[in-house]
């Protein structure tokens, strides 16, 4: 039941991965506009004392 | 000799002008120039009022279809009456649901102004997430060793559950332990106003601690846990719609403000700019006529 949680996912990435995969099972005509609720550019930098601290690529899934 | 006061005339010409200048006595030509310049500036205004009044449209729509997400994330907590642990140590988080973008009045300042008002209570045990970078410019200055992490790149799109999600995850991996948590967020209320407001989150430790959690079938501590990690990202998602519903309308009202101040000064300017016109002409003409007068 929760092998996704041993392989080390979140509730929320395991939710969205399958969100996904449900969106790319969409009728061709509805997966357009589905596809419009995927994307995402949020970027993130962790701070390390009053320092922002880069840090390598984001993995693009999540 | 003669060559060097034709050299000197236009510079002391020059000198006069400037000194004019520097009286307040504004040439014809700069005020038009201003004029110029004020005039592109309310046309840039308007059509950011514009745009922005297309995207509150918009926003709003998106809103109203994501407040459920906020409203049934917050009854569990509600119903379940959790109460921080007062003794241990607390950890705070404060999320702070800003964007990239500015001119729209006093929308992200409002948020920081709360998170400070929090950090200077409790400095030592609290960190920030912020979410848009205007919060964390503002923040950065004088609580910068504070800040856990920054997301950018919010508030050029409208905020979608994937990004919401990106963030709720990062809030949870990012080795910070919290045991309490709040996320400030400007709350839509109308076109014309929004209310800075927070929303409490809890970790799973403190959570299964309140006693109230028996009013809830069958839990335990997997399905807790990922319905804490869902109800961050549903809390964030909609805390994000909220924040930019209320930040377009801002923008919108403060676009409307500033093309307004726009138009008072193109009217005076107009004003001054036909009066000196007016004394240019008046002064030309007396010339003339005492020219006339000493010729006769």
């Amino acid at each position: 039941m929760k092998i996704w949680r041993d392989a080390g996912l979140t509730y929320i990435q395991y939710s969205n991965i399958a969100a996904r995969v449900v969106r790319e099972a969409l009728r061709a005509e509805l997966r357009a506009d589905a596809a419009k609720r995927d994307i995402s550019h949020v970027q993130f930098t962790p701070w390390v004392n009053g320092k922002p601290k880069p840090r390598k690529k984001q993995e693009s899934d999540s | 000799m003669m060559q060097r006061t034709q050299l000197l005339l236009p510079l002391a010409m020059e000198a006069t002008v400037l000194a004019q200048q520097q009286r307040g006595m504004a040439t014809l030509k700069m005020i038009s120039m201003r004029l110029k310049s004020v005039k592109n500036i309310q046309k840039i205004t308007q059509s950011m009022k514009m745009v922005s009044a297309a995207k509150y449209a918009r926003a709003e729509r998106d809103l109203k279809a994501a407040r459920p997400y906020g409203v049934g994330a917050q009854q569990f907590f509600e119903k379940t009456e959790i109460q921080a642990d007062e003794k241990a140590e607390p950890k705070k988080l404060l999320i702070a649901v800003t964007s990239d973008r500015g001119l729209c009045g006093a929308v992200h300042t409002g948020v920081a102004r709360l998170i400070r008002g929090e950090l200077a209570q409790d400095e030592a045990n609290t960190k920030v997430f912020c979410v848009g970078d205007k919060s964390r410019a503002i923040l950065s200055r004088l609580y910068g060793k504070n800040i856990l992490m920054v997301a950018n790149e919010v508030g050029r799109l409208p905020p979608t559950f994937l990004d919401a999600s990106k963030i709720a995850n990062e809030v949870l991996q990012a080795g910070y332990d919290y045991t309490e948590g709040k996320i400030v967020y400007n709350r839509f209320k109308s076109v014309v106003s929004y209310q800075c407001s927070t929303l409490p989150i809890y970790s799973g430790a403190t959570v299964e601690k309140s006693e109230k959690l028996a009013v809830y079938d069958s839990l335990d501590s997997d399905v807790v846990k990922s319905y804490l990690e869902f109800s961050l990202a549903s809390l964030i998602f909609y805390t994000m719609k909220e924040g930019a519903c209320s930040e377009q309308s801002s923008r919108m009202t403060a676009m409307d403000n500033a093309s307004k101040n726009a138009g008072e000064m193109i009217d005076k300017l107009t004003l001054t700019f036909n009066r000196t016109r007016q004394a240019v002409i008046t002064r030309e003409l007396i010339e003339i006529i005492s020219g006339a007068a000493a010729l006769t």
